[in-house]
């Protein structure tokens, strides 16, 4: 899905290599062989020749075989894993923990090992490298011919250097013949490629018998640390080399077989727990998919944030548990709930969440998006929040046109995000999640709960449709607030017109991020405004490190998307889809919620969302006054920002808090007027 | 005329597609295949836990055989490497046929089990061997949400 044609120079590489190699050896079997064969030995040539013809079988074997590309998800796969889901995954691999990234192109938490690579633009399994004498990517597949091919071009190089060598010196005294010196020229090319090609077969060896990829030799993955993937020496070699060619997964043929289903249906008969469960059930069960946000759209395609070991857990925390939740998201998926949880890793809010935390603030804040969805949106709200910048997000969030808009914006704008239903449905959907949060008092004392209940299922797969940040990001661009997330975003452009939150929230992808996200997690669950003097807050923004990137999925696409370049650090903007158009001026860090202003300043980078189940829980008061573009707001007191918490996902206020107060200075000049980032990471401006 | 449909439109003659319920993969034991045995709850009135985590065993048996590393797997890598890997155009290799046999096995188990309850299993390998992809559908015209007394609804929504 490459916009671009097909740079040319994708290829100088492996023709360089295909032409060094055959026509070096095509120049050493005219010019050398002859003599050899019949002074020393036949067998000479005829073994160079099956030397040669064997590097040449895996050369071509590496350059055209599959490598062990995964197809792209389809829709309904990902419909759980909204633009709210957690940017990773955790899974437990032989005792280790390893995190599976979601990836924003392909639709799908990456399998362990498995790395998106961005120059085939394709999820590959095992991924190992790049390689551009080949222009292939080396993965499952074929790695056993391109290791093989590395041994065996080390071997024929020895081989023709070495021959050359027993020509030149038997002709010593007769080297201004053309043969002599075409095979002292010959050598030479020989020794120059002997150097680099030896040195990789080494590496490779070292690798096959580690059990490692280069992609995780480099990324330094299990520098110092067990690696789960290794078998033992011999296990590892034997399963490189002896293991049966893996299937293809891109085109093949689907099963000719068809199946008639055709109802009555046989159903199991029930017991009566489960009768009862059905009665009390209302309808939670349609809620599991929301939990996780996945939205960003993944530009960074990181290899080396995939799947990575987890940061080292927070030091445990209560869990905030919001009494209306009917349940955990037992019905998670198993991904989700067969390891611990992951701390912070959510797309939206990096390193925000404590793992209890996460969880629930995961769970709540989808719920919550939910049930924002299903607020009337209001007038206000829409006015003030810029469509145009949160087109594509908001328009997922909204209730009332959600299900439409959002769907098309996802199913249309794909990676893209722009969604035909984006304005309207941006508009409704702000206003939606501003009225939900700005109801503190509303029905909901835990966000959660009622909103879940609320929810559909489908809604929250229309939600995730808005983030592929495409949209919001272009739009979004002057936000002030500059998060690492957005810078790593800013400076990926969208890929094949995937934004992605992934991207968005790249800092999380750093190993520092994450070192910082886990700073930020061991927080209580509070409400995240980075600025504790962020009305209705309860909690105080803990100093955390500044909590990057983490940004409900809406708003950190949207704002990455506009903050392209202009990322500052530290500003924890909470970006939460129906926050979009809250957002206020990132790069003020107000002493109280001044405004959130839409329009786009320069947003302080790091947007983090509030950590949502924290803000649901804690942020009730946050009543958002969305102006437009106004970027200082005489301290109006009590911007609240409806839904902060709700909408933004993982929001890590503490995060935000570090970076607006950072960015307070530098921030725009609004005569103290600050920047907050509320929960659900909306920024608010507030005057000082 | 290439068979282009999906399974799934054949059904749509009589059930609409209501959901699609996804058994994840079983990391646990590194990146072998495997599926995870949990049953999800949302078929919990749909079929019997013990048929769908008897198939799911099944399969993962069927994975391990695929990726044994043993006596055929080693002798197919050194005749293709003896014959500069040209074998690959005539032979089956290890892993395709035990690939085969899996998706026999998935075609007879929906045949015999999961139609009759409404339910469509996907082969993983069309998916990449990520999910093991179930569809639920419902009778056309009845309530979608599970009724209670389960039978009679579904035999008295019909068609």
């Amino acid at each position: 899905m490459s916009f671009h044609p097909e740079p040319a120079n994708r290829y100088v590489p492996v023709s360089a290599a295909t032409t060094f190699l055959v026509g070096s050896t095509t120049l050493f079997f005219c010019f050398t062989c002859p003599w050899l064969s019949e002074y020393i030995s036949f067998v000479i040539p005829i073994y160079v020749a099956v030397i040669f013809l064997f590097t040449l079988a895996n050369f071509c074997m590496a350059t055209f075989m599959d490598p062990g590309v995964f197809p792209r998800a389809e829709e309904d796969e990902d419909k759980e894993d909204d633009f709210r889901a957690p940017l990773y995954k955790t899974v437990e691999i032989k005792g280790i923990q390893v995190r599976m990234k979601w990836c924003s192109t392909c639709r799908f938490y990456r399998p362990p090992r498995c790395s998106h690579c961005s120059v085939c633009d394709n999820c590959v399994e095992d991924f190992d490298h790049h390689c551009p004498w080949v222009n292939n990517c080396i993965g499952r597949r074929n790695y056993r011919y391109f290791f093989l091919f590395l041994i065996s071009l080390t071997t024929h190089i020895i081989n023709v250097f070495g021959f050359g060598l027993v020509y030149v010196l038997h002709h010593r005294h007769q080297l201004d013949t053309p043969h002599a010196a075409v095979t002292m020229a010959v050598m030479c090319v020989a020794g120059l490629f002997f150097v680099p090609v030896a040195g990789l077969t080494g590496f490779h060896m070292v690798l096959v018998s580690r059990g490692r990829t280069t992609n995780e030799q480099v990324t330094g993955k299990f520098r110092g640390g067990v690696n789960p993937f290794t078998n033992g020496c011999t296990r590892n070699i034997s399963h490189v080399l002896c293991s049966s060619q893996a299937p293809r997964y891109m085109g093949r043929q689907r099963s000719p077989l068809t199946m008639d289903v055709q109802p009555p249906f046989l159903r199991p008969a029930l017991t009566e727990a489960q009768l009862e469960a059905k009665v009390l059930d209302n309808g939670i069960q349609n809620d599991r998919h929301s939990t996780r946000s996945k939205s960003s759209l993944d530009q960074t395609e990181s290899q080396s944030a995939d799947a990575e070991p987890p940061p080292p857990p927070p030091p445990p925390k209560p869990e905030l548990r919001y009494p209306g939740l009917p349940r955990a998201d037992t019905e998670e998926s198993s991904l989700l709930t067969e390891a611990p949880p992951t701390p912070s890793m959510f797309k939206y809010r990096p390193a925000f969440n404590s793992p209890g935390r996460n969880h629930t603030a995961l769970t709540h804040p989808n719920k919550m998006i939910r049930g924002e969805s299903l607020d009337s949106p209001s007038p206000t709200i829409l006015q003030s929040s810029r469509q145009s910048s949160y087109r594509s997000e908001p328009s997922s969030l909204d209730g009332t046109t959600v299900v439409g808009g959002g769907m098309g914006a996802r199913r249309g704008g794909g990676e893209r995000g722009e969604g035909p239903g984006g304005p309207g449905g941006t508009a409704g959907m702000i206003s939606g999640g501003m009225s939900g949060y700005s109801l503190t008092g509303r029905s909901y004392t835990s966000y959660p709960s009622s909103l879940v209940l609320s929810a559909g299922g489908s809604r929250s797969s229309s939600l995730r449709s808005a983030q592929t940040a495409h949209n919001p990001l272009t739009t979004l661009q002057s936000e002030g607030t500059t998060d690492t997330s957005y810078k790593s975003l800013a400076n990926q452009t969208p890929r094949n017109g995937s934004l992605s939150y992934d991207s968005l929230l790249t800092p999380s992808e750093s190993p520092e991020f994450e070192s910082a996200v886990h700073e930020l997690s061991p927080q209580k669950p509070r409400a995240p405004f980075p600025s504790a003097t962020v009305t209705g807050q309860h909690d105080r923004v803990s100093p955390s490190s500044p909590l990057q990137g983490y940004t409900s999925p809406f708003l950190s696409a949207q704002i990455a998307q506009q903050r392209e370049g202009q990322l500052l650090q530290g500003s924890a903007t909470f970006s939460s889809p129906h926050r979009a158009y809250l957002r206020a001026d990132s790069s003020r860090a107000p002493r109280h919620l001044s405004s959130l202003s839409s329009s786009p300043r320069s947003f302080e980078p790091p947007i983090s969302p509030p950590p949502r189940g924290l803000s649901l829980g804690k942020s009730p008061s946050y009543i958002v006054e969305v102006g437009p573009q106004h970027k200082p707001r005489p301290a109006g007191g009590g911007i609240v920002l409806g839904g902060g918490g709700a909408g933004g996902g993982p929001q890590a206020p503490q995060s935000t808090s570090r970076p607006v107060l950072a960015n307070h200075t530098t921030s725009k000049p609004g005569g103290g007027v600050k920047k907050v980032t509320g929960v659900g990471g909306t920024t608010y401006e507030i005057s000082v | 005329m290439a068979r282009e449909f999906h399974n799934l439109q054949e059904l749509r003659h009589n059930a609409s597609l209501v959901t699609k319920v996804f058994v994840q993969r079983d990391y646990t034991e590194g990146t072998v295949c495997r599926f995870q045995a949990k049953f999800p709850s949302e078929l919990d009135h749909r079929i019997e836990r013990t048929l769908l985590e008897e198939t799911v065993k099944t399969l993962n048996s069927y994975y391990v055989e695929a990726e044994k590393i043993g006596g055929q797997s080693y002798l197919e890598g050194c005749l293709a490497c003896a014959t500069a890997y040209i074998v690959f155009l005539c032979m089956e290799t290890r892993y395709e046929k035990v690939l085969k046999k899996i998706s026999g096995y998935i075609h007879e188990q929906n045949e015999k089990i999961y139609a009759p309850r409404g339910l469509l299993l996907t082969d993983p390998v069309e998916r990449g061997m990520r999910v093991l992809e179930i569809s639920v559908f419902e009778d056309r015209g009845s309530s979608s949400s599970s009724p209670s007394s389960s039978m009679s609804s579904a035999g008295s929504s019909a068609r």
